[in-house]
């Protein structure tokens, strides 16, 4: 027990009052709780602490958000508007204050990461962030959380070379906004193809343009696809890492491929989250000298979500 | 869906008296393919495209100074020479579905836009043509998926997907209904959702009789 290192989970209880209008809007509160229910039982249970995140400041989300947005967002909340643009982005009047914090979860993490080398960070947090755009929210998003925390890393610790790998079943549209003209920072997403799949983005053909020629990797998957089809494609992921040289990882963390999860036609099983979890170890390992922090994106089935965060964050502990 | 909406307003012209140099060099400075010739009111004299430019200039095989001759000629010769007169136009009042059938009919890649009183208003390339329709379509609108349900025929199919749209409240920006005509392939509806849950539209449409269409090599 002595050699094992913990594993910090960055989360707050306050992540549960962002309101997503009840019914059966599937980015509900109820998913922290399964998370954080399956990781009390399970074994890697006397391994967890839990850190508290801090709300993200204003420069921090105009490092990628416009202070439109911010203005926006907030009024909105505040006037009693229970969704905005879209009836997917439910919001209650704390969600803007809630948003903030999730966005910070990831800073905490980085810090942890850059005080501990090696540590194993987990962000637990709601709303999700990948489908955000500069301007509005997408897709149950409203700060593009992963964003934020590569900003910061770059800022506070001058980690340049930032690369995102996210495995959640629906392409980062607004990651993908953030870094496709850019050199420094890469983006890699495995999502169901974008000809059945929310937002309709993330094409193999998108490859980043300008400075960021070469800088996105889209690997779409096909309806349908499994453990068999993902391990295919982790040799293109390995290389394109490789070549690209990273200073630090960020994990788009989500859990919605799985197979009895209706937000994808995926079907992804909870030992290929595992496996997710040994190669994210081994190119952190390799590449960034430890450097990952994983924050979470969907994943929407109650049931299945807390075993899938499990079995990846057993993946990334897994002893040799 | 008309022209005036998806054309290039003001395009760049020239002259009759512009060189081939000269034009060569708009061509390349504006990144353009396609340049109108107007006379100094505005009228349309006639249109030049990249490959017009091209093939008047010698060939690359020919002897060095054989070429060099010939270049110098046509780079001081007036597009007035080179350009073609008697071009299609079209109206600004012309719709898109004109555009497209003159583009393939005729084969060629722009045409300009004139007013009444025949002056250049606009341009109009297949890449505007593109660019339109995209917009029509919808395609690539964060957010946004397309659907394919195989149509049985049911006469009544569309009112039906829109009914359970709005049961589900689902928004929705496009339905299009093909089949029959030139189209190939099996007749489909396409219906452009804006909405995460996809797999709930999918179940919603299935519980009413629909069939998603799912190529084979996706199953």
């Amino acid at each position: 027990m002595d050699n094992e290192p913990p594993i910090t989970i960055v989360t707050a209880p306050a992540f549960l009052r962002h309101d997503t209008g009840g019914s059966d809007h599937p980015e509900a509160p109820e998913r922290m709780l399964a998370i954080t229910d399956r990781l009390a039982e399970g074994h890697l249970a006397n391994r967890i602490r839990h850190l508290s995140p801090r709300p993200a400041m204003r420069s921090q989300l105009l490092a990628f958000h416009t202070e439109g947005w911010l203005f926006r967002f907030e009024e909105a909340v505040l006037s009693g508007r229970t969704y905005i643009d879209h009836p997917d982005n439910q919001v209650g009047y704390d969600s803007y204050e809630i948003a903030t914090l999730s966005a910070g979860a990831g800073l905490v993490g980085v810090d942890v990461v850059e005080h501990e080398p090696g540590a194993v960070v987990f962000c637990q947090t709601r709303p999700p962030g990948h489908h955000a755009e500069p301007n509005q929210p997408y897709g149950f998003c409203f700060f593009n959380n992963c964003v934020i925390a590569a900003r910061y890393w770059q800022r506070q610790y001058n980690r340049q070379r930032i690369c995102i790998f996210d495995f959640d079943a629906h392409h980062g549209n607004g990651i993908q906004t953030a870094f496709e003209e850019e050199a420094e920072t890469a983006y890699v997403s495995i999502h169901e193809h974008p000809s059945f799949s929310y937002p309709g983005t993330g094409w193999a053909e998108d490859r980043g343009w300008g400075a960021g020629k070469g800088t996105i990797l889209n690997l779409p998957l096909s309806p349908g696809a499994g453990e068999e089809q993902v391990l295919r494609v982790l040799p293109r992921i390995y290389k394109f890492i490789q070549q690209f040289q990273p200073d630090a990882l960020i994990i788009g963390a989500g859990f919605d491929a799985h197979r009895d999860d209706d937000m994808s036609g995926l079907a992804f099983t909870v030992d290929l989250y595992r496996q997710l979890g040994v190669f994210v170890r081994e190119i952190a390992r390799e590449f960034t000298g430890g450097r990952v922090v994983s924050i979470l994106e969907g994943g929407y089935n109650l049931q299945k979500l807390g075993s899938c965060v499990e079995a990846y964050l057993v993946g990334l502990v897994e002893m040799e | 869906m008309f022209i005036r909406s998806h054309m290039t307003p003001s395009p760049i012209t020239v002259t009759p008296e512009t060189t081939v140099a000269e034009a060569i060099d708009v061509l390349q400075q504006y990144n353009i393919r396609h340049l109108l010739v107007v006379d100094g009111e505005g009228r349309l004299q006639g249109i030049l495209s990249d490959r017009d430019l091209r093939s008047a200039r010698p060939s690359t095989v020919a002897r060095s100074k054989e070429r060099e001759q010939v270049e110098a000629q046509i780079n001081s010769t007036p597009v007035s020479v080179l350009m073609t007169r008697d071009c299609l136009t079209l109206n600004p009042n012309a719709t898109l579905d004109d555009a497209l059938l003159l583009f393939q009919s005729r084969k060629i890649g722009a045409f300009p836009v004139l007013n009444e009183e025949d002056k250049v208003v606009g341009v109009f390339t297949t890449a505007d043509l593109m660019n339109a329709y995209r917009c029509l379509f919808g395609l690539g609108e964060k957010g946004s998926v397309l659907i394919s349900i195989e149509d049985s025929g049911d006469p009544q199919a569309m009112s039906k997907l829109v009914r359970v749209m709005e049961e589900k409240q689902v928004s929705f920006t496009r339905l299009v209904r093909t089949g029959g005509g030139i189209c190939k392939g099996k007749p489909m509806i396409f219906l452009r959702i804006n909405t995460y849950n996809v797999r709930s539209v999918h179940r919603a449409l299935e519980a009413e009789g629909f069939t998603i269409h799912v190529p084979e090599e996706f199953r």
